[in-house]
């Protein structure tokens, strides 16, 4: 089972200065692969001192899980020694695709999601875990298409992807409810539709609203909706590792870790409320 | 449809390297109230695009001044045509994109070689990092050493056989000067380095590009002054080039007979 982390936040470029020079921490951190893979300098030694005292996680975002692509075995090995050599409490990508013909989008694609789609995802997953030599997690990812030929709900997908190759499950609420508005689902039955015992981490963020579609931006405060989800994923799902992610229009660090603090408060009183 | 045959749709119309297909993409993406399919699908094919050029404007953010927005988006959606990314790190996506400058129109002469420069320092700064050597390495050598001993480069070390010298256009962009120095034509050859944090660049003089190169090819010392023959005192070049690049951090180890073990 994956340990409980706290709450944590997003290991960004200008947030360094503050880590590195300050010392200032949350009670862990999550970076994103690829941002670290053969790299030097700066980045590499604001991960070393912020890995000396808290735990760190590697959120991929071009596994491409999903793909019919072959899976990139150079990107796994590079991945294996960036684990080896930060010992992350655990790795994590998407429930998506984003390569085809060996070129990449570099976005995080929604499946269809059909029976052939599952096994394909199903036997990369059990592919990947093996190669790393460790259990992953999957996250799932905001939409704004749907496609004619699913015959599963995402969350019954992601489910059974998760029971099928033994992964772990990343809940982004702020995914959950910007998919939910885009495709107008009920976003407490997605919640419902998910093992309890495979949520080992989740993600909360902020999105803008375009009118005709909510647009997964990481670029503002938690909106309320994604706190009041998070609430009912906290009551379903228990204690599990927080993280908020800003990806742009960054502000200062202490703005990001009063993010964290809200979603630790959060949690706490519905816990205490809890039977 | 296939898993295979909705990728291969939605990635050429997202990607615009198979933009049509109209009518499929209407069949396999729902419509609803809010919003029709094929403007679905489009908000991917917005995003794809302004995810990439931010990428490549991110390593040359000098160069893409000097064009304007309008007309860099232009030129990175033709870069993107015949360099698609092929890495799982966006990062890597614009490493061609000053080579390919050179091959564009309509453009002020020098700005591929400052792309190619802006580059250059952007790899370098976040290269593998290396312990670098000291001159004192050499000082344990002795003299009939010399001649055979090569030297190890750090991998954030990188040189460039540029056509025109962009040091004082780079220089006015990066303080935010309003000059602009005319383009001044002539190979340039520049090291790019990084000591801590820091990234430097510096002109090489004719004779230590052609050393550097041989030694980064490992050459030996020898060789290396024979690289500086068209000086009036060849050793002495030679061993001045290898003591200031020891200097700048630029030499990781030496290799010699005599250091067996040691390096």
């Amino acid at each position: 089972m994956v340990p409980f982390l706290g709450h944590g936040i997003g290991l960004r470029t200008k947030h360094f200065p503050e880590l590195l020079e300050q010392g200032r921490r949350a009670d862990w951190f999550e970076v994103i692969t690829e941002n670290f893979l053969h790299v030097g300098g700066r980045p590499r030694a604001v991960l070393e001192a912020v890995r000396a005292d808290r735990p760190v996680v590697l959120h991929g975002v071009s596994l491409s899980i999903g793909s019919v692509d072959p899976i990139d075995r150079q990107y796994l090995r590079d991945m294996r020694g960036l684990a080896n050599a930060v010992e992350p409490a655990w790795v994590s990508d998407h429930l998506c695709w984003g390569t085809f013909g060996r070129h990449n989008a570099h976005d995080l694609l929604p499946l269809p999601f059909t029976e052939e789609a599952l096994s394909h995802v199903v036997a990369r997953v059990v592919e990947v875990q093996e190669r790393l030599g460790r259990h992953i997690l999957l996250e799932n990812v905001s939409s704004y298409l749907t496609y004619a030929l699913s015959t599963l709900s995402e969350w019954d997908f992601l489910a059974e992807v998760s029971r099928r190759a033994d992964c772990f499950i990343l809940l982004d609420v702020n995914n959950v409810y910007v998919s939910a508005i885009n495709h107008g689902f009920d976003a407490l039955e997605f919640l419902r539709g998910i093992p309890v015992d495979r949520v080992a981490q989740i993600h909360l963020a902020g999105h803008q609203n375009l009118g005709t579609h909510l647009l997964d931006t990481h670029d503002a405060p938690v909106p309320d909706p994604v706190w009041a989800l998070y609430r009912d994923a906290v009551r379903r799902f228990g204690r599990v590792s927080t993280l908020v992610e800003w990806d742009d229009r960054i502000p200062p660090l202490d703005e990001v870790l009063a993010e964290a603090e809200k979603a630790r408060s959060l949690a706490s009183a519905v816990l205490e409320e809890l039977p | 449809m296939t898993l295979y045959e909705v990728q291969a749709l939605l990635h050429g119309r997202i990607t615009g390297v198979a933009p049509h297909r109209e009518n499929e993409l209407r069949e396999q993406v729902l419509d609803r109230p809010s919003l029709p399919a094929l403007e679905r699908v489009e908000i991917y094919a917005r995003m794809y695009i302004h995810r990439l050029v931010d990428a490549v404007a991110e390593d040359v953010p000098h160069t893409a001044e000097m064009l304007g927005h309008d007309r860099f988006v232009d030129l990175v959606r033709q870069y993107l045509s015949e360099h698609p990314s092929c890495s799982p790190d966006i990062g890597q996506v614009g490493r061609h994109f000053g080579a390919w400058l050179r091959g564009r129109e309509g453009l002020r002469a020098d700005l591929p070689d400052l792309a190619i420069l802006e580059r250059a320092r952007s790899e370098v700064r976040t290269a593998p990092d290396a312990p670098v050597a000291g001159a004192g390495t050499l000082q344990g050598l002795p003299p009939d050493a010399f001649p055979a001993t090569r030297f190890v480069f750090c991998p954030s070390l990188r040189v460039l056989h540029l056509r025109h010298d962009v040091r004082a256009l780079w220089d006015a962009l990066d303080k935010n000067r309003d000059e602009r120095p005319a383009p001044a034509r002539g190979r340039t050859s520049v090291a790019v380095w990084r000591q801590e944090f820091k990234v430097f660049h510096t002109a090489l003089s004719g004779s230590e590009a052609a050393a550097l190169e041989v030694a980064r090819e490992g050459g030996t010392l020898e060789e290396i002054c024979a690289a500086c023959a068209g000086e009036p005192e060849p050793a002495h070049a030679a061993f001045r080039a290898v003591l200031s690049w020891f200097a700048d951090g630029w030499v990781v180890s030496v290799k010699s007979p005599r250091l067996r073990g040691r390096h």
